[in-house]
């Protein structure tokens, strides 16, 4: 515990002072901080449009600071030989990706803290009228995308055990994209009479077995707040244990993997 | 470590699909009727994530030029998009509605019927996914009320669900009341404005110097003393204590409105429509519809409006179902429907086709309905009175049919030596004597001694 | 007392391009004592930082066994005897040398701040170690390096080309510090291409060519053998003619006699007969066999043999 604790602490050191990663940060927070100006757009509420940027903003920025982060991880540790100072040491390798895992999920969690801190804060100045429900809102959409990051975190982190980085990054963000679409797509697929069985049934097994982003894609009901929805809570419940299910059973996946894999 | 992998991955899809995936469903899930929509990739990107709302917004800012422009076709698929990416965009909703059930119109202004279904299941959409405001309950109540204008138990049902909505306007409720008068719900009318005088009251009483509350409760008031006269002028009292065949109430005996016409086909797709109506008072309309005989869901007197809820914005190109009013004049009318210059419109493909005459006293104004009483009780028509395709109300309705050669003057209807293409009910009488097209007069339906045939 | 090293018949196979498969390391035979310096040398690409990642358990052999200290290289608790300094290895460059210090030793489950203290100021680095890793030069690097790989007392280290890259004095530092590591106790794999410093600081050596042992042995007993030069003025002809002997090769230059020959071989006799025949010996030079001379040697021969070999075929 305390070895990926070791390895988790000095990943977020390190991933928090990549520049790259800074650099998207950065971006994301800007946007953020122009979020008011846009709501020029707006053909209705202007809270609507405020908090539908504001959203789009954090998730993309997140994403692509998740993929980017996890994708580098492990094959930068291979290129600059560090890997051997730390497995040559009594580290086992499922503790190595275990600790990366939790370090880059760290990281993460404190960029997507900042922006969420940075949403709160605007949110409040320019909707001083809005009510507390709002704010706490903004928040529960944050939670739902952090647990939505982590799974794409996993995802990733567990594609870079035997994927090159540069495949990995599309292989991640396409996955990312069908996983948010998912529920869309397949259920169009699923219910429609004229697919035929077979098709059906796959759509059906591969629809289970990816990850399903878009289970945690709650901004919709939170930006027209009008909505009431029963059973809130235990939703997050359930979609949360889905999620860390997803996660453990990645991780895992990548353990098994990493574990033969010649570094 | 295999087993507990492939445990873990199984539990995970079913976990996912039974608890998770209903609630997601039923809570958070866009509709997803933007793939066949078709959005730009880079639309389609940003909508993915929380910019769903923010590309409405600006998708709709873009079609206030075309709504400027008059360029209403471009406008369709931005509904359906800004519906798609923020459901809760009620005004596109709403103004979708609109835009569709009464902008496409041919050049003499006959509003494109084949595309009601459309904006009815985009009001229910609008409905099921705004839930908690009155607003697109309100809005699809109005296009059964008022664009539909036959079937009021519709318009009544969709009232009524906006009158549960707390957030529904105090003066918006009355409709409630008028809609339930036209669906032959005379008691449930009553009954709505007792309550809603109540309502009126209340507000008036907490503050007596808001003269929003007194206007409302006066209008109310107002509104309930007309309705009481009316009930009593139309016999309903009197039925009820079978004084109906003591004192000669408006509606007894019914009056014969004497129903003729005669359809003749002047130039290819010209149609023109004269025939009588006994009613002098202005006011009568009468709903003419000329349709492909095969005209999908075709019911008489209209169609089947409520088709679901698939929003198809491009209707059927190849089908044909023109509808109209004719407007009686000094007993008579004489209209003549141009379809030449919208070949899209009324396409005439097929062979066979169906003109059908329809009256339905519900659609009646008030000093008509005085006489007919709201289901048709105080009418009839010696020929075509239909007491069957509207259940609980007497109609009047006739169907005759035409051909395509007829209606584009081909074969033995050429125009060039070929004879005038002319259907008419057999007591058709030509006007008569002229001078009589600029008398308008408008007695009372009772002075007036039943009519004789002519 | 275990070796510290023995493998048996070690081989690393990768497969390639065209079907076939190509020997890394092909039927390693290592040995290697504990308490000594060990130098593995190789030219580039012959195999020695492949074997090292086998005996570091970080790739899998294709056959073959290894041990260390008398366990399987697979058992993870031998981790905690050996360390290893991998080839211009990269810190965490946020890092300071004392953090750097405390990370690797948390990862022992090692909490002692003391113990690097002393480490740091046994690299010499007291001094800088709240400097962070990449404002330290290569020689502070690798002295951070060796300090990490000190943290858990090993009984033995992995050296990987120590002192590649670093100035003279740099390069000094460390082999002083290798010198250390026998003087306690520690068994020191050096694998290098620096025969210098092999020749200076180690006592047995493996030369590997791809990736088949050439020689191993004592350092002493590789470069036995050297060889003794005498030159003389004046000497008859019958004279030179005898010395002709075994592995001995005369020349002449200027009028002098030049007699390289082995120092094993009876220098005194040659010695005596020149002077018998009134010759001048102007001079005797023994000539010590060098490292560098072993090396390339095996090398051009093993490569002889393999081109040997294709050529028959």
């Amino acid at each position: 515990m305390r070895v990926i604790f070791s390895i988790a602490a000095t990943t977020i050191g390190e991933a928090i002072r990549r520049r790259v990663l800074l650099v998207i940060l950065l971006v994301g927070t800007l946007l953020l901080a122009i979020a008011p100006g846009l709501q020029v757009l707006s053909a209705r509420q202007e809270r609507t449009v405020l908090k539908s940027f504001m959203f789009g903003t954090m998730q993309l920025t997140s994403a692509a600071i998740a993929i980017i982060l996890t994708v580098y991880l492990i094959p930068n540790e291979i290129d600059r030989r560090t890997i051997y100072t730390i497995l040559c040491k009594p580290v086992r390798r499922w503790q190595f990706l275990v600790g990366k895992y939790v370090g880059a999920i760290g990281a993460l969690g404190m960029m997507m803290a900042l922006m969420t801190f940075i949403s709160v804060i605007l949110f409040y100045v320019m909707q001083r009228d809005a009510p507390v429900s709002e704010l706490a809102g903004i928040g529960q959409v944050a939670v739902m995308y952090y647990v939505q990051m982590c799974i794409l975190a996993a995802v990733s982190i567990t594609l870079s055990t035997f994927v090159a980085p540069l495949v990995n990054f599309f292989l991640s963000g396409g996955l990312y994209l069908v996983g948010t679409l998912f529920t869309s797509v397949f259920e169009t697929f699923e219910q429609n009479s004229k697919t035929p069985g077979l098709v059906k049934t796959i759509a059906h097994l591969v629809g289970s077995l990816l990850p399903n982003f878009s289970r945690f894609n709650i901004q919709n009901s939170a930006i027209n707040s009008v909505q009431t929805i029963g059973s809130e809570t235990r939703y997050y419940v359930e979609s949360g244990v889905y999620g860390v299910m997803y996660i453990i059973a990645t991780i895992i996946v990548g353990m098994l993997i990493f574990e033969k894999r010649e570094v | 470590m295999w087993a507990a992998l492939a445990v873990l991955f199984v539990g995970q899809a079913v976990w996912d699909r039974v608890l998770v995936e209903p609630t997601y469903v039923k809570n958070y899930m866009p509709a997803n009727k933007a793939f066949s929509a078709g959005l730009s990739p880079e639309q389609f990107l940003f909508a993915l994530s929380g910019f769903r709302e923010m590309i409405a917004g600006i998708l709709w800012v873009k079609a206030d030029s075309f709504f400027e422009t008059g360029n209403y076709d471009a406008i369709l698929p931005v509904i359906r998009l800004v519906t798609w990416l923020d459901p809760h965009q009620i005004d596109v909703y709403a103004t979708g509605m609109w835009h569709i059930g009464y902008n496409f119109t041919d050049e003499q202004s006959r509003s494109d019927r084949r595309y009601i279904p459309s904006a009815i299941a985009l009001g229910k959409e609008g409905a099921e996914n705004n839930p908690t405001t009155y607003e697109m309950f309100f809005e699809t109540g109005w296009i059964w009320y008022h664009k539909v204008d036959d079937n009021y138990s519709q318009a009544v049902n969709w009232f009524k669900k906006a009158n549960e909505r707390e957030d529904m306007i105090p003066a918006r409720r009355n409709l409630l009341s008028t809609a339930l008068q036209r669906d032959g719900k005379i008691e449930e009318a009553l009954e709505n404005y007792y309550k809603l005088l109540d309502a009126a009251e209340a507000r008036f009483k907490a503050d007596s110097s808001d003269y929003q509350a007194r206007s409302g409760r006066d209008t109310i008031e107002g509104n309930l003393d007309t309705m009481l006269v009316r009930m009593s002028q139309r016999g309903y009292w009197g039925s009820k204590s079978n004084w109906m065949n003591t004192i000669p109430y408006d509606t007894q005996p019914p009056f014969d409105v004497g129903f003729s016409v005669k359809v003749t086909v002047p130039e290819p797709r010209v149609i023109r429509f004269e025939g009588t109506w006994g009613v002098r008072p202005v006011g009568t309309r009468i709903r003419v519809i000329l349709r492909d005989k095969d005209y999908p869901m075709a019911e008489p007197g209209g169609m089947k409006w409520d088709q679901g809820t698939a929003v198809n914005l491009d209707p059927p190109k190849d089908v044909t179902f023109m509808q109209d009013q004719l407007y009686v004049k000094n007993l008579r009318f004489d209209k003549t429907c141009n379809l030449a210059k919208d070949p899209t419109m009324y396409p005439f493909k097929k062979d066979d086709y169906e003109v059908e005459f329809y009256y339905n006293p519900r659609s009646s104004p008030p000093h008509i309905q005085d006489k007919f009483s709201w289901n048709g009780e105080g009418m009839t028509d010696k020929n075509f009175l239909n007491t069957e395709i509207r259940p609980g109300t007497r109609v009047m309705f006739h169907k005759i049919g035409l051909t395509r050669d007829m209606l584009l003057r081909r074969g033995q209807y050429s125009m060039s030596g070929g004879s005038l293409p002319t259907v008419m009910t057999t007591d058709y009488i030509d006007a008569g004597a002229k001078g009589t097209e600029d008398l308008i007069d408008i007695p009372s339906l009772r002075s007036q001694a039943p009519p004789t045939a002519k | 007392m275990p070796a510290a090293i023995e493998t048996n018949k070690l081989t690393k196979s990768y497969k390639t391009k065209n079907r076939g498969t190509t020997n890394v390391v092909n039927n390693l035979d290592l040995h290697v004592e504990e308490g000594e310096i060990f130098g593995f040398l190789g030219p580039n690409g012959a195999g020695k930082t492949t074997t090292i990642k086998m005996l570091l358990n970080v790739i899998t052999p294709t056959s073959g066994e290894a041990q260390i200290l008398g366990k399987d290289v697979d058992d993870i608790e031998v981790h905690r005897l050996l360390s290893y300094l991998p080839e211009k290895p990269y810190y965490y460059e946020h890092m300071t040398g004392m953090e750097i210090l405390k990370f690797y030793a948390s990862l022992f489950g090692i909490n002692d701040n003391e113990k690097c203290m002393r480490l740091l100021e046994k690299v010499n680095l007291a001094g800088d170690m709240n400097k962070t890793i990449n404002q330290y030069s290569k020689g502070m690097q690798q002295r951070i390096g060796l300090a990490q790989s000190l943290l858990n007392d090993p009984k033995l280290l992995f050296l990987d080309e120590p002192t590649g890259g670093l100035d003279p004095i740099a390069h000094i530092e460390i082999r002083d510090l290798i010198l250390q590591f026998r003087d306690e106790g520690k068994t020191v794999f050096i694998s290098s291409h620096e025969l210098s410093d092999v020749e200076r600081i180690c006592d047995r050596v493996a030369i590997i060519n791809k990736g088949t042992i050439e020689k191993q042995g004592k350092l002493e007993d590789l470069l036995a053998g050297g060889r003794v030069e005498i030159t003389a003025d004046g000497v008859p002809q019958n004279v030179s003619d005898s010395i002709k002997l075994t592995d001995t090769i005369v020349s002449f230059k200027d009028g002098r006699i030049i007699v390289d020959m082995p120092d094993s071989a009876d220098t005194n006799s040659v010695i005596d007969s020149i002077r018998t025949g009134k010759g001048t010996i102007s001079s005797i030079i023994p000539r010590r066999k060098r490292l560098e001379d072993l090396f390339i040697e095996t090398v051009r021969d093993a490569n002889q043999v393999i081109k040997d070999k294709e050529d028959a075929k």
